[in-house]
């Protein structure tokens, strides 16, 4: 057994570092444990992230076996490709990503929009916003929930991405620029746009739900 | 240089959702919130915006199932297939233990049937002539043993010279 592997739920010892290092340092020992062949270790690593990448992937899916399986698929992959992480960024963002890019591998394999593999959003235009809006106060939060997967499912992966990484999980800029490997500006601008085409999308398809077009 | 008081809503509006995400620095912050106080179509294109944030609640939490986390070191461990790998002492008892009986059988049956084919074998088909034999093992000189064959051929010439009379 590894010395985290025996150690890491007294984690919290660690008060004279800030936690964020702290959690990185673990996460370091962890991952070099599980490469010296401690699956003790990977399966601390696993524990600690679960709980985020289910909550991830039920943005994009709310079928929980699938949400089970896309996980177990991401975590799988990292294991294989666990030698070829240099601690460049953290182990989170590192999951994270290869858990992003599963979800939507297992996305397109399903099949969603057609739209998606002949649309290229990023040389599109940038649409007019459209007039403001919120959810009718008459909406319950289920409803509400449900209209925003709905539409979210619409949209094409890049904007769809941000929308969950921003909206959702409320991750900074950086972050979200780190995970899928673009520039904060580009970040920006994806934003912006992914936010139009939410609202075009959601007016054009839940008129009803929208102000004005109630009537 | 561009006059700080020369910010215009045009200036204002892509700052807008970065303002409402955190991720303006104070000195790009500082000028549009000025604006905002004296722009009330600004003030509104904000509202709008942290409007439709609205709609991005959180959903019901998947709860990790029970064992999730040791069931994937598993699988990682014993190389992604999903299945329990069998040890090779597991393999031979498993796989081969019901056929060797068999096996040794059969390999018994055939070696004592090439052993009989064989015997029959030599007692058929070796040559033979006369008294020298292809498998006589008895130890002759050069001499006697063209001594023999003279004489089977000359006895072979008066068979033959006798016929041809």
């Amino acid at each position: 057994m590894g010395a985290l592997a025996m150690t890491t739920h007294s984690s919290h010892d660690h008060g004279d570092l800030p936690p964020r290092t702290a959690q990185a340092r673990e996460d370091a020992l962890l991952v070099e444990e599980t490469l010296a062949g401690n699956q003790l270790s990977f399966q601390l690593l696993v524990e600690r992230y679960s709980d985020r990448l289910f909550a991830l992937a039920r943005h994009y899916t709310q079928n929980p076996v699938e949400i089970e399986d896309v996980i177990q698929e991401s975590f799988l992959k990292a294991f294989r490709r666990l030698d070829t992480f240099h601690h460049q960024s953290s182990f989170y963002t590192w999951i994270y990503r290869i858990a992003t890019n599963t979800i939507l591998d297992f996305l397109k394999r399903r099949g969603r929009s057609p739209i998606q593999t002949v649309e290229d959003p990023e040389i599109l235009a940038r649409p007019e916003p459209t007039d403001g809006f919120a959810p009718g106060a008459n909406l319950e939060r289920e409803e509400i929930a449900e209209v925003t997967h709905k539409v979210l499912a619409e949209l094409p992966d890049i904007f769809r991405t941000v929308l969950v990484m921003r909206e959702f999980e409320e991750r900074p800029y950086q972050e979200i620029a780190d995970v899928l490997g673009i520039s904060i500006g580009t970040v920006e601008s994806r934003l912006f746009r992914a936010r139009a085409r939410f609202k075009e999308r959601l007016m054009k398809d839940y008129p009803e739900f929208t102000p004005g077009g109630q009537d | 240089m561009k006059d700080p008081n020369d910010f215009t809503c045009n200036d204002a509006r892509p700052l807008v959702p970065l303002y409402l995400d955190g991720e303006l620095t104070a000195d790009r912050a500082s000028p549009l919130r000025r604006h905002l106080m004296d722009c009330s179509s600004c003030r509104t294109a904000t509202q709008v915006h942290k409007a439709q944030q609205g709609w991005f609640v959180p959903t019901p939490e998947i709860k990790v199932p029970t064992g999730f986390a040791s069931r994937v070191a598993r699988r990682a461990f014993q190389g992604d297939t999903g299945e329990q790998p069998l040890p090779d002492a597991v393999l031979t008892d498993a796989v081969l233990a019901p056929v060797l009986p068999f096996v040794l059988k059969m390999t018994a049956a055939a070696a004592g049937l090439l052993l009989v084919l064989s015997g029959v074998l030599r007692s058929v088909d070796v040559p033979t002539g006369g008294e020298l034999r292809a498998d006589d093992a008895s130890t002759i000189t050069l001499d006697d043993a063209l001594e023999r064959l003279e004489s089977l051929n000359a006895d072979e010439s008066r068979g033959a010279g006798g016929k041809g009379r």
